[in-house]
């Protein structure tokens, strides 16, 4: 079988699971004539007792702190995989991937925006818990306990490099989904992190088709992009990195000096491996002043842009509001200019509420949206110019190291490195000898 | 020998990476086999599950037809127990054919990753290259990547700017929830058209047509069920109520072709003592005419059920009154303003407190505003006029003629003139009021006043030829009645000096119309004749439907629609386009 047979297989493997979610109940009740005693409802189920969600935080430290030792100081990759795996299993399929840190982004913000709004404890656990540990040990989340990195990193078959260059302009995507994710739950109109999780629908095997092809579709890419939604959409990777920055420990390629043998300089799939630097070429110093100048005054440049950008799309921002969606379908049937109703809107008329109060309710929304977009255009403004000012700077790397915001802390990179396997031959011995 | 070459000799002699190696094969010959069981299943699912259900509907549909055949029943319940069973075992394998296929892709990908480690080559030291220049040329590509991206963003949110939104300001989008009183001008959206005038925007409707020959009939269809009350125009659609004593409907026609677009039930609540709703033959069991805001239609039954539909004939709610306490039947039409449906609920003697007047939301049924009236039963329908700017909601039951604001219900002033049954509608022409007393008299009103003007704004009576069913007409110069026995009357609208009377020797039931400067009279036998319109008595022309008629014509651009005991006509040439009539 050549290999394109292989993949085309594989492909064709992962999207039959979908082909389940087609199917749906379609039978009106029996028509039973007279005589017969429809059953009593069954009783609702009952709530999920709230010790799981203790369980479910204890079972998340409990796997990073595993994490942590298996990255830092095992620094087996196979152990790494190992864990993976079985928080896969268990965060992902068990708990149906849910809840989990990239969506308690999520229920943080409403608890910050909403004073009614009462956050579950587990969100709240799941959001901080992994934070503190990225800060203390680097992305010891993303390397082996987040299902959806989990579930992406074993599709990995033949990883192919993307630019470093691209990267860095793919990555503005995550910021934009993080601003536009916080703005919508401050405004408690939606959680779009949840609605458009590619990969819960795997995770419950069941699920809305377009988010399953969505969600095949980057499983797909991964065949061949290491994990495309971690590095360019995912929101929670977007505070990580910059945590992690800040880590004192974390994933070094080896375990001593390095030799710059560049063993290494292929092992990461997801182009986190940095080679050290060397000294520009004449002039180029001085050019890179003016252009780090030149930033800096198009910064509030490129913030109020945004900021305005994103006041202006007020209206348009707000239709993801339910409320606003249903007052413009009912102004639009009010005012005859679409035939028909929707169940949003005959549902609002049942309420009794006036069309007036609901134009209403839904202008005041919108107002929130001017604030919240103009912030949303802030922030991406924000990120683009400080992007543009961090890549004018020249970094000094003396050695070849795992860049601490983009290394996901997987261990591929620990075997290509020769120290790394004189340290193992030195423990293997050290064990022997005991 | 080539190192790769070694690297696959030292595999295939490593039993952990055949083991690997044998174990992903496992895994995807079992993925392919619970791949195909899913198609299978899928395909089964697609093809036989609606192929028994459409049969099964076909047999229920037959069954209905031959209720007795205990053997199709039979074979019903079997084929409709058979199909529930496979279907549920169809979603059942689905499910457990997805768990299995998932576990073997797991196992495919972790054994396939394991023996893919094993087999994959191992990295070479590379010679020692210069970085410098290369970094200098990443980070410019860099930058212009994160530029590229800011234009994606960019792009993307112009894109979204080009999407379109929805204004909840009225006339920002040209819609507003109901029709302002100049789009009422050019429709005939209730009784006797806006104003309840019986005065037509148009000058360009027909004067010449034969329902028995079909000469300038456009259209003809059959009502199915029976109603007095007069045809609604708006645009191109043409409502109508009927009703018999087990069903009450509004219907909609095609102003263009005459089909019938939908009808609309309107349920009613019975009286818990099971009494059975009778009501007198001459005023029938859908007396009401219907009345639209331009954007939803509402009808009102002697039953006291009042209902909104849209223009597609959905039912947007329905409210019950109660049974109306009324000697000869409710026969009071709608009217509507803003957003306000107009409702005269006069009922009883007057002594009990039963009679309101109610102003609903068009939108949701609910009471806007309601006000007491301590007036007896009435068959009139209510006006409203713009008086000096200001809009005037103009009532008349025994003894008095009231007016309201029809934004609040609050009374402006009333006149005490009239008595009796009262069924002619007040009209509001050359500055005046005019209400009818049947038999008796008419009284023109100054609308200026506040309070009791009874004293003080009754400009003049008439006594003459007063009617007993139809409502007055007017031109402004000229105020014309006509009474049931076809007698018309003409008084000078100034001073109320009669001009002149004449008999047209027919029954009338019809109430007559101004259209320029002609008179519409239609009699029971569904004669039209047209009159000029002036200080002399001249006939301009004679129409015959040749069908008895009891409605009032609404006149549109260039159309009539006439409704007969038994159908709908609609007089007039077929236009390209709306809007080119004379006003």
């Amino acid at each position: 079988m050549t290999r394109l047979a292989r993949i085309t297989a594989f492909i064709v493997a992962l999207l039959v699971p979908c082909l389940s979610a087609l199917g749906e109940l379609r039978f009106p009740p029996p028509e039973f004539e007279s005589g017969y005693r429809f059953p009593e409802m069954a009783p609702l189920p009952v709530a999920r007792p709230a010790l799981y969600e203790y369980i479910d935080a204890a079972l998340l430290v409990v796997a990073l702190l595993l994490a942590s030792y298996l990255i830092l100081r095992r620094r087996s990759r196979r152990a790494i995989f190992g864990l993976m795996i079985l928080a896969l299993f268990y965060f992902g399929f068990v708990r149906d991937g849910c809840i989990c840190p990239i969506g308690a982004i999520q229920n943080v913000t409403l608890t910050v925006f909403d004073s009614t709004y009462a956050i579950p404890l587990a969100a709240a656990a799941f959001f901080v818990i992994p934070l503190v540990f990225t800060l203390f040990c680097g992305r010891v989340f993303c390397g082996a306990v987040c299902p959806l990195g989990a579930i992406q990193d074993a599709v990995l078959i033949h990883p192919v490099r993307v630019p470093r260059w691209l990267e860095s302009g793919l990555r503005l995507l995550a910021y934009t989904y993080l601003g536009a994710a916080v703005l919508f739950a401050a405004i408690g109109s939606a959680f779009l992190i949840c609605r458009y999780d590619p990969f819960v629908g795997f995770f419950r095997l069941n699920g809305n088709w377009n988010i399953l092809v969505l969600g095949v579709s980057l499983l797909v890419i991964g065949l061949f992009v290491g994990r495309p939604y971690c590095r360019f959409l995912c929101p929670y990777g977007v505070i990580l990195r910059q945590l992690s920055r800040l880590s004192k420990r974390r994933v070094t390629i080896t375990p001593s000096e390095c030799i710059k043998c560049r063993l290494c300089e292929d092992a990461c799939p997801f182009g986190a491996i940095r080679e050290p630097t060397e000294d520009w070429p004449e002039g180029e110093y001085k050019i890179a002043k003016r252009r780090l100048t030149l930033f800096l005054l198009l910064l509030p440049v490129l913030v109020a842009a945004g900021g305005w950008a994103g006041y202006s799309l007020k209206e348009r921002l707000a239709r993801v509001h339910p409320r606003v969606r249903t007052a413009e379908r009912v102004y639009l049937e009010e005012t005859g200019q679409v035939t028909g109703t929707t169940n949003a809107s005959d549902a609002f008329r049942t309420t009794g509420q006036t069309s007036e109060a609901l134009y209403k309710e839904a202008t005041e929304i919108r107002g929130q949206f001017a604030v919240g977009g103009a912030w949303l255009g802030v922030f991406i403004g924000f990120v683009a110019g400080g992007k543009l000012m961090a890549l004018s700077v020249r970094r000094r790397r003396t050695e070849y190291e795992a860049d601490p915001a983009s290394c996901l802390a997987c261990g591929r990179c620990y075997k290509y490195c020769p120290k790394e396997h004189e340290r193992r031959k030195k423990t293997r011995e050290a064990v022997g000898g005991r | 020998m080539t190192q790769t070459t070694e690297q696959a000799r030292t595999c295939d002699t490593n039993p952990w990476y055949q083991a690997a190696r044998t174990t992903a094969i496992v895994g995807a010959v079992f993925s392919a086999i619970f791949t195909v069981l899913l198609v299978v299943n899928l395909v089964g699912s697609g093809i036989i599950g609606p192929w028994r259900e459409n049969k099964l509907a076909a047999m229920k549909v037959q069954v209905q037809k031959d209720s007795t055949n205990q053997e199709l029943l039979a074979e019903i319940r079997q084929l409709d127990l058979k199909t529930r069973r496979d279907r549920f075992w169809r979603l059942e394998f689905a499910d457990k054919a997805t768990h299995m296929l998932l576990v073997s892709i797991i196992v495919l990908v972790v054994a396939g990753k394991l023996a893919g480690g094993m087999a994959k080559e191992p990295p070479r030291p590379q010679p020692v290259v210069e970085r410098g220049e290369w970094q200098v040329r990443e980070a410019k590509q860099a930058r212009r990547a994160v530029a590229g991206g800011l234009a994606v963003v960019a792009v993307g949110m112009l894109l979204l700017a080009m999407t379109q939104w929805v204004s909840f300001v009225q006339g920002d989008d040209g819609g507003s929830p109901y029709a302002s009183a100049e789009e009422k001008h050019g429709q005939w959206h209730r009784f006797r058209g806006p104003g309840g005038a019986g005065v037509s925007a148009y000058t360009n409707v027909p004067t010449s047509w034969n329902g028995k020959t079909g000469e300038g009939i456009l259209w003809k269809t059959p009502v199915p069920l029976k109603g007095h009350n007069s045809p609604v125009v708006w645009q191109d659609r043409v409502f109508l109520s009927a009703a018999d004593p087990n069903a009450r409907q509004v219907l909609c026609f095609d102003g263009k072709s005459g089909r019938l677009l939908w009808t609309g039930d309107v349920p009613t609540v019975p009286p818990a003592s099971g009494e059975k709703f009778e009501i007198m033959e001459d005023t029938g069991y859908a007396a009401c005419t219907v009345a639209t805001d331009g954007r939803r239609v509402y009808a009102i039954f002697p039953t006291g059920d009042v209902a909104g539909f849209d223009f597609n004939g959905r039912r947007l709610w329905h409210k019950s009154l109660g049974r109306p306490d009324s000697a000869y039947g409710y026969a009071s039409s709608l009217e509507t303003y803003e957003k306000f449906v107009l409702i005269q609920y006069d009922q009883g003697d007057g002594k009990e407190g039963k009679s309101r007047f109610f102003a609903l939301d068009g939108l949701t049924g609910q009471v806007a505003w309601e006000t007491k009236r301590q007036l007896p039963s009435t068959w009139t329908t209510p006006i409203v006029v713009d008086v000096a700017g200001k809009p005037q909601l103009i009532t008349v039951a025994n003894p008095f003629v009231v007016s309201y604001n029809p934004a609040d219900g609050k009374e402006l002033w009333r006149a005490d003139c009239v008595g009796g049954d009262l069924a002619p509608s007040p009209i509001y022409a050359g500055g005046l009021v005019f209400a009818v007393q049947p038999y008796a008299q008419m009284v023109a009103i100054k609308p200026t006043g506040q309070g009791d003007v009874t004293k003080t704004h009754v400009a003049w009576k008439a006594e003459d030829g007063i009617p007993d069913i139809c409502s007055p007409v007017s031109d402004g110069t000229y105020v014309y009645l006509l009474d049931s026995e076809g007698l018309i009357t003409c008084y000078k609208v100034e001073d109320g000096k009669k001009v002149y009377e004449h008999e047209l020797k027919e029954q009338c039931r019809a109430s007559p119309s101004v259209v320029g400067d002609k008179l519409y009279i239609l009699t029971l036998k569904g004669v039209m004749h047209i009159v000029q319109a002036g200080p002399e008595y001249k006939e301009l022309g004679k129409c015959e439907l040749g069908e008895e008629c009891f409605a009032s014509p609404a006149f549109v651009d260039g159309r009539i629609y006439l409704r007969g005991a038994k159908n709908l006509y609609c007089i007039g040439q077929a236009l390209a386009g709306g809007g080119s009539g004379t006003k």
